[in-house]
């Protein structure tokens, strides 16, 4: 088996730009079958390997595509071309407490969002304490999360999704939550993360953020690759782009 | 191959959603699982008042049972006409409705739809439940057809479900797609012997001409009321034509609806 982890190679995603959409029926007949459609090419031809134990940082400028890419590491997205190479149990946390129903109790929700991380109950089960424990939600489990406050929510969102424990973890800036203390609790848990070798992909706007966490960055720029490699020349490069681009 | 290995590596994320419907539903309501009882008993009411006093209709007595009491004759066919009825308008819709969901995680989308007809099919368990049970107080003798009536709920299942997939693709294209359906339905309800029985239907054919019983039988719902009354009702098996056109329905369309659901599921995030 190869050290890398995910293996990128020239992905290509396009999305079609609707002039003219045929969202219903009677539009779809009116004019017959054809849609008036561009195609974007949102990422283009990128390719980067992502070695074992890693955290690897995605950045970019808005509308870079990153978002893009990450979809199609997350499997939400499938790319037009080229291929994805997970080599491991990967698990994606794009928004904390997706698919949490409101009108459950915490305890349930747990074991609901558990199992469309791809836990089985007995994970969810064995793991359940120490789920709780660090969401810090406490006594307030067996309420309906409806009544949770927001902080309460995304902390047991989060919660969960970081005890799935996959080999690969695909986030989306959802470190920004909660106050700063459970901020700094879910970095450590990061860090411990990767030190029992396994791999983290990030997106994230903040420069500091991943100076602090990545050890390997990939700069986009307009769906293109910019830069790959070490965190730190990557981030100085982008920087001075950045300064370059607000001037 | 693979999409069906993951479906099955998946079958506890199934059981989950399904429990998300089913115990989702009535949280916060005083009556709880009632609600879905009552529902069918409030349509019971309204037919029986309506096609049996005003419209009399007369269907024929349960043969061998002896049943003949058109409220329990009209369950027989009611309550899998509803089950098909929520199935198809549920699972169509589950895929818009659940548009965060896909957009956010990955898993198979096909449980979406085939949680809707298993948390549907609990509630339906229990309207079979009661109507069994009513059965057997008037006189009907339904028991020793149980595994018989297991097999035909998932025949049905199957049938609902298959369609609901089909459906549920079109649906993220043309959003139409939901409204038409449910007018659909209406008129599909009438071109069924639900309410009134088919010899109604039959002596209009003699009349007219033969043509129109063949025709009317191609309808698949027609031969899943008449096996459901066979069932239930008159509790004698089904004739093997009927059991055949069930089983076939079942198979084609099912099958027909999972391949167009995994052909297009892995572009759903981007087009909902």
């Amino acid at each position: 088996m190869s050290d890398s982890a995910v293996i990128v190679d020239r992905v290509s995603k396009k999305f079609r730009m609707y002039k003219e959409r045929n969202q219903s029926l009677k539009a779809a007949i009116m004019r017959g079958k054809k849609s008036i459609a561009e195609d974007f090419w949102a990422v283009q031809d990128v390719s980067f390997e992502v070695p074992r134990g890693a955290t690897f940082g995605l950045i970019g400028r808005n509308g870079s595509g990153k978002s893009t890419l990450l979809k199609c590491l997350a499997r939400i997205l499938h790319p037009d071309r080229g291929s994805i190479t997970m080599n491991g149990k990967a698990a994606s946390l794009l928004e904390v407490g997706s698919g949490f129903h409101p009108e459950l109790s915490g305890r349930e929700n747990v074991f609901l969002n558990g199992s469309i991380l791809g836990l089985s109950k007995k994970e969810v089960a064995s793991r359940f304490d120490e789920i709780v424990e660090f969401s810090g939600v406490g006594k307030f489990i067996d309420q309906p999360v409806k009544n949770y406050s927001s902080g309460m929510y995304v902390r047991l969102g989060f919660s969960v999704a970081i005890h799935v424990q996959p080999d690969i973890l695909v986030v989306d800036e959802v470190l920004a939550v909660g106050d700063g203390a459970f901020k700094k609790k879910s970095q450590n848990k990061f860090v411990e993360f990767t030190k029992s070798g396994r791999t983290v992909i990030l997106v994230t706007h903040s420069l500091a953020q991943v100076r602090e966490m990545c050890n390997q960055v990939a700069w986009l720029d307009q769906g293109r690759l910019a830069a790959v490699g070490d965190a730190d020349e990557v981030t100085q490069k982008y920087q001075a782009h950045l300064d370059a681009a607000g001037s | 191959m693979a999409y069906l290995k993951e479906l099955l590596a998946s079958r506890e994320l199934l059981a989950n959603l399904t429990m998300r419907e089913v115990s989702g539903k009535y949280r916060r309501t005083v009556l709880g699982q009632l609600w879905s009882l009552i529902n069918p008993i409030v349509l019971m009411l309204v037919y029986t008042v309506v096609f049996s006093f005003i419209f009399r209709a007369r269907p024929a007595e349960g043969d061998p049972s002896g049943l003949n009491l058109y409220p329990l004759w009209l369950m027989c066919g009611l309550l899998p006409w509803l089950y098909f009825t929520r199935v198809v308008n549920g699972g169509l819709t589950s895929i818009v409705s659940n548009a965060n969901l896909i957009k956010k995680v990955y898993f198979p989308r096909m449980h979406l739809p085939l949680s809707v007809a298993l948390s549907t099919g609990v509630t339906w368990a229990m309207e079979l439940g009661v109507l069994a049970l009513a059965l057997t107080i008037f006189g009907g003798m339904p028991l020793p057809f149980l595994p018989l009536l297991i097999l035909w709920m998932v025949l049905l299942a199957l049938f609902a479900s298959g369609l609901a997939m089909m459906l549920a693709i079109l649906n993220v294209h043309f959003r139409d797609t939901q409204h038409f359906v449910a007018l659909i339905l209406q008129m599909w309800m009438y071109l069924t012997p639900i309410i009134y029985p088919i010899s109604l239907v039959r002596e209009g054919a003699e009349q007219y001409g033969m043509w129109i019983i063949d025709v009317y039988r191609l309808n698949p719902m027609e031969r899943f009321v008449e096996v459901f009354r066979n069932i239930l009702y008159d509790n004698r098996l089904p004739a093997w034509d009927d059991a055949l056109w069930c089983v076939g329905w079942a198979g084609v369309i099912f099958g027909l609806g999972y391949m167009i659901f995994q052909r297009n599921e892995k572009r759903l995030a981007e087009l909902l």
